[in-house]
């Protein structure tokens, strides 16, 4: 009984205060609607389990080739980032520099901006090495003297300072010669960065194919809906209540394939850890691959479900035109 | 102050086809009429200007003194709201039971589920039909889906309510049925607008019957000679 008097107060204090409460009623009932209709669609979805997995792998597939071309190039900037140690400074000696000028000119090079570390390597160390890995050691012993020339060898902390420190060090005395050996790092580097705009061409394609299936399949769930569209609109349903649905469909076959393409890439990586791992046992490197991770799935499920949205989007806008009330 | 005013309206389709050659005519709130005429005179194009699926080529229809030339396509679910459509293939939907079918004008409007479920119930009740609600409309016979029908053209009380050929396809019997429950609508100051070619039907309910011919407003009034 109390609760009746409540309710009946309720609505009279309604009809005093109008409008708000209304806008508020109405406000509810949109949300619910919107939560009933996130319901209803991934229900239908699930009801026809086939034509919903081929689309979502569809789907799947077409963000996962990106993704992994991008996690390939992320993967081999880092190795490439592992070796920047690589880029390091040969300073050659003049011959017959005396012991005490060498020491001023490696404490001059230690002074330099930008070096991180600098080590001495003599005429007799360098021709020691030779002899071990070249295995043309032999040959050396032919030779009246050494003619290999006392060197230093100096570290950057950063591979963009070392043209820079290479012109100074030019200009110290008793340097015959200054080697830097960046080419094949900047190669690499030209090679990542058509791979970066590899992986934009080839995710903007397959982006629009996304879109494309998206669209067909929300085209055809409107076509078996037709029926009901016409009489919702009849009813006085607006253009926003008759797209809802659809919209939410195309959302979450976005992010169901986004989620696939997320295990099909964690499985990618899995299957290439072990090749990998050997390989850089091989090269006595630390690199591992690196996955996606949570920053990288969540971007993936949000470029997904962005994707589907648009496909919903524009298959509705074109469809639902055409479908009025007779 | 009239509800329903067609005021010298013409609608020509882009065939050129006149489906209606300056109709005038004023309806009351609470009056029931009948739209009468041969199949083509323009019954039909008539309703679906009142329902806004078509727009008048030239005059003017004033529901309630609003002049509907005047509201723009995205306020027009809102206008359909006020008004109730009865059809004569009733629009259900078989994917849903009769009480969901009933409930979709109420869900479109927004209004919250303990409001749906009095309302659908009080509509399915005035139909006679408050014990179907859980079926399928697919089970029920012709009359009882036009009760459906008309549940659902009713539910969210609207001020005018609109019939297409509501009993074509009913017995006489039946027909006399959804006809006595439109009067009851009429007798709650729903204004009820019925078209129908069923003369013996609407002769015997002794009401306004306006008969329309190629397009031209022929007759208006309640004694009506028949064919």
């Amino acid at each position: 009984m109390a609760a009746t008097n409540s309710k009946s107060r309720d609505s009279a204090q309604r009809g005093a205060r109008g409008q708000v409460l209304s806008r508020l009623d109405r406000w509810h009932s949109y949300r619910q609607h919107h939560r009933a209709t996130l319901k209803s669609s991934t229900v239908k979805i699930l009801r026809e389990p086939l034509q919903s997995l081929l689309t979502v792998l569809v789907i799947a597939i077409a963000l996962t080739l990106p993704a992994a071309l991008y996690l390939g190039v992320e993967n081999i900037r880092q190795l490439s980032g592992g070796v920047d140690a690589s880029a390091q400074i040969s300073v050659f000696v003049k011959k017959g520099a005396r012991e005490s000028a060498l020491e001023a000119l490696g404490e001059k090079l230690e002074s330099l901006s930008g070096v991180a570390s600098v080590s001495y390597i003599s005429a007799q160390m360098a021709v020691d090495e030779f002899e071990a890995l070249s295995g043309f050691g032999s040959a050396l012993e032919y030779l009246d003297e050494n003619p290999l020339p006392d060197s230093f060898l100096v570290q950057p902390l950063l591979v963009s300072d070392a043209p820079r420190l290479v012109t100074e060090i030019r200009q110290l005395n008793l340097v015959d010669d200054v080697q830097l050996d960046l080419e094949w790092l900047q190669r690499l580097d030209a090679l990542l960065d058509m791979g970066r705009k590899l992986v934009l061409a080839l995710g903007a394609a397959l982006g629009l194919g996304v879109i494309l299936v998206v669209g067909n399949t929300i085209r055809l769930a409107i076509q078996s809906r037709r029926d009901e569209i016409t009489v919702v609109k009849l009813v006085g349903g607006t253009d926003a209540y008759v797209r809802r649905p659809f919209l939410y469909s195309g959302l979450l076959f976005g992010i169901f394939g986004a989620m696939v393409a997320a295990l099909m890439l964690t499985a990618l990586r899995f299957w290439l850890a072990g090749p990998v791992d050997k390989l850089a046992l091989l090269y006595q490197s630390q690199f591992s691959i690196t996955g996606l991770g949570l920053g990288g799935v969540i971007t993936l499920l949000l470029i997904g479900g962005t994707i589907g949205l648009i496909g919903a989007w524009l298959a509705v806008g074109q469809h639902l035109r055409n479908i009025k009330p007779r | 102050m009239s509800m329903i005013r067609f005021d010298n309206l013409s609608k020509r389709y882009e065939s050129g086809y006149e489906a209606l050659r300056s109709v005038s005519f004023e309806m009351d709130a609470g009056e029931m009429a009948f739209l009468t005429g041969h199949s083509g005179a323009g019954k039909s194009t008539l309703l679906k200007l009142l329902m806004l699926i078509e727009r008048p080529t030239s005059g003017n229809l004033l529901i309630n003194g609003k002049n509907l030339n005047r509201l723009p396509d995205a306020k027009v679910p809102f206008y359909r709201r006020q008004v109730g459509v009865v059809f004569q293939n009733h629009q259900l939907l078989f994917d849903r039971s009769v009480f969901d079918n009933v409930a979709l004008p109420l869900q479109v409007a927004g209004y919250s589920q303990g409001d749906i479920g009095r309302r659908v119930r009080a509509a399915l009740d005035s139909v006679g039909l408050l014990d179907r609600e859980k079926a399928n409309p697919i089970a029920l016979s012709g009359g009882e889906q036009q009760r459906v029908g008309i549940a659902r053209a009713v539910v969210h009380k609207p001020k005018i309510l609109l019939a297409d050929e509501p009993t074509g396809n009913l017995d006489p019997q039946l027909s006399a049925e959804i006809m006595a429950l439109f009067k009851r609508f009429q007798d709650v100051g729903v204004t009820v607008l019925v078209a129908s070619h069923d003369i013996n039907l609407i002769n015997r309910m002794n009401m306004r019957i306006m008969r329309l011919n190629q397009g031209e407003m022929e007759q208006d009034g309640v004694s009506y000679g028949g064919y």
